[in-house]
């Protein structure tokens, strides 16, 4: 019951984020300089043709009642028209054709930060001081280091350019075939990866490192369980609620590396999307992309917070 | 400072930090000028030349020293990097001591408005502003400021929050002395060591927020040699000439690791806790 109580209350405190985020993402958005009807139509549009895109695009009406039918179309799945990117096309359709993308890789290159994670953190933890601890924390702080759009390169270059066992740009979605998005997904996803990698095998050794020092860890010790079943049993589990509470708060780092990523490798996803509107000018693209990354962030970090909920139940009261 | 630094010399990792950000700042403040070129120099002669002794990170498509660019570009980054930090600090580390100092409701009220701004992805955010503002060197400034506005925040409340009651502060607080000279004198100094691992850091990060905006062409406008503009330029001949890219993400992620290694040793330092795990 308590239980049910703590996801619901993080529920409605979801939606009062989303609700508040979406009035921000408006009024910001409303503030940037130039009127979007001149940017789409040019400088010596007839007025009549200005009128009709301007009631079309709903900007003949105060900003209240603007925002009022944006979100109310949002609630309905409907984000508006694209202005320039893809012109009159529904951004819902377009955003629904990327997501799936961004998504793919976004989970591909999680997946391959917690496995790298998951052996470096350990055996940095296992071996601690010794050689194998120096490397795993090395290699941490150069992770870390390196510049997400720039280790695509680096990779292009060695693995695509040179030993040529990856495409060097561009991406079949997992729609078509599952296989090839593995494929031609490693890459972009390994460059994602690598930073996030660092973060989550020092956070994984500091708090393995922690939960071997606890008194019931030095108890079960002593009434001689198996040091294998005590690391599984005791130390491991304890250090997973802070390895997985930073791979919630990682979720931001990952989406906004893959916004860069898909660019240079020529994904066709919401990252590239919200840029290409960046350019183009097309308010009601970034505005919705903005909005897309605000669920899916606040979304994930629900996840986390009720899988540690459940990992250690004092949490939830 | 002297103290300041043997302190540092203490910690391996941190030692390993200062020495990379001095050959790093060193680099970028006389390096530029021991170059027998300048940033502009085009030498149509030698276009695209690999690196050579001649040219150390080669020439891009103009006939440019890359090296050169290259430093002068370091200093621009970091500029902008350690500007758009401090402007985050200024005003993230008061609303954080005001959040902790006053209690509800103003706490409430600053730490939705951070959790909202952390809800975003940082580079996301980042775009965002730079779509409202225009592209240019202010504004990747502002940017950077928004992203790590909250982060400082929020630290200062909850360092403020941890010595809030200490004896210290309450003297301070019987002694009648006002609010701005407990926040700044009594609190401040007290909590600054961690701030100052969050900067090194926010710093490290906010040359990469630079640089993926300037890469992108929504930050730094060419001409102006940022790391990132240097990158952007590489991409358009990355496969007749990959040095220039690589190399200059080389030198950033140099500089990078050294910041890191800084923050690293810094906390090993102020945490007493790990202090002891890392002598034991």
């Amino acid at each position: 019951m308590v239980w049910v109580r703590y996801v619901g209350g993080r529920l409605l405190a979801l939606v009062l984020t989303v609700l508040v985020g979406s009035v921000v993402v408006f009024l910001v958005m409303k503030a940037a300089p130039g009127d979007p009807a001149v940017a789409a139509l040019g400088e010596s549009a007839r007025p009549e043709l200005v009128a009709a895109f301007r009631a079309k695009h709903n900007l003949d009406v105060p900003w209240a009642l603007q925002y009022g039918r944006w979100l109310s179309g949002i609630a309905r799945g409907d984000f508006g028209l694209s202005l320039t990117v893809a012109s009159d096309r529904p951004i819902a359709g377009l955003i629904a054709a990327r997501l799936p993308n961004t998504i793919f890789i976004g989970v591909m290159a999680l997946l391959i930060a917690v496995i790298l994670s998951l052996i470096a953190g350990t055996i940095a933890a296992l071996r601690r001081g010794k050689l194998a601890d120096t490397i795993a924390t090395s290699l941490a702080a150069f992770g870390i280091s390196m510049p997400d759009f720039w280790l695509s390169y680096v990779l292009i270059l060695v693995f695509a350019l040179g030993l040529g066992l990856f495409p060097a740009y561009g991406f079949i979605a997992p729609a078509q075939s599952f296989t090839g998005a593995l494929y031609s997904g490693f890459l972009p996803a390994l460059a994602v990866s690598a930073p996030l990698a660092a973060v989550f095998a020092r956070t994984l050794r500091t708090s393995l490192l922690e939960a071997g020092n606890k008194d019931y860890v030095v108890a079960a010790r002593s009434f001689g369980f198996h040091p294998a079943y005590v690391f599984v049993h005791w130390i491991f589990r304890n250090a997973l609620i802070p390895y997985i509470t930073i791979i919630g708060l990682q979720i931001r780092y990952i989406l906004g590396g893959v916004v860069v990523i898909e660019r240079i490798f020529g994904i066709s996803g919401v990252g590239s999307l919200m840029v290409d509107g960046a350019f183009a000018r097309d308010y009601p693209v970034v505005q919705a992309c903005a909005v897309v990354f605000l669920v899916i962030v606040l979304s994930v970090n629900l996840v986390v917070d009720v899988v540690c909920s459940l990992l250690d139940p004092k949490r939830a009261r | 400072m002297a103290v300041l630094l043997r302190t540092l010399w203490s910690n391996r990792t941190a030692r390993a930090g200062v020495i990379i950000v001095g050959l790093f700042l060193l680099a970028i403040s006389v390096g530029g000028a021991l170059m027998p070129y300048s940033a502009t120099d085009m030498d149509f002669l030698n276009l695209l030349t690999p690196p050579a002794w001649t040219h150390p990170f080669g020439t891009d498509s103009f006939g440019r020293d890359v090296l050169t660019r290259v430093l002068l570009g370091g200093r621009v980054s970091l500029a902008i990097s350690v500007t758009g930090v401090s402007l985050a600090a200024i005003i993230g580390i008061p609303a954080g001591l005001a959040a902790a100092w006053y209690g509800n409701p103003i706490d409430q009220l600053l730490m939705r408005c951070a959790d909202l701004l952390f809800a975003f992805p940082s580079f996301v955010l980042a775009l965002f502003l730079m779509v409202v503002l225009g592209f240019g060197v202010t504004n990747v400034i502002l940017a950077i400021a928004l992203v790590y506005v909250p982060i400082f925040a929020r630290l200062a409340r909850n360092l403020a929050l941890t010595v809030r009651e200490e004896a210290y502060v309450q003297a301070a607080r019987l002694m009648g002395q006002s609010t701005a000279r407990i926040l700044g004198r009594e609190i401040l100094p007290n909590i600054m060591a961690p701030i100052m691992v969050q900067a090194s850091i926010s710093i490290a990060f906010g040359v990469i927020i630079e640089a993926g905006l300037s890469f992108l062409g929504l930050g730094v406008q060419p001409p102006t040699p940022s790391l990132g503009v240097i990158m952007a330029d590489g991409r358009e001949y990355f496969n007749q000439g990959p040095w220039v890219l690589t190399l200059a993400g080389l030198f950033i992620s140099f500089g990078l690791l050294g910041l890191n290694l800084l923050g690293d040793g810094l906390r090993d330092l102020t945490d007493p806790k790990l202090r002891e795990k890392t002598t034991s």
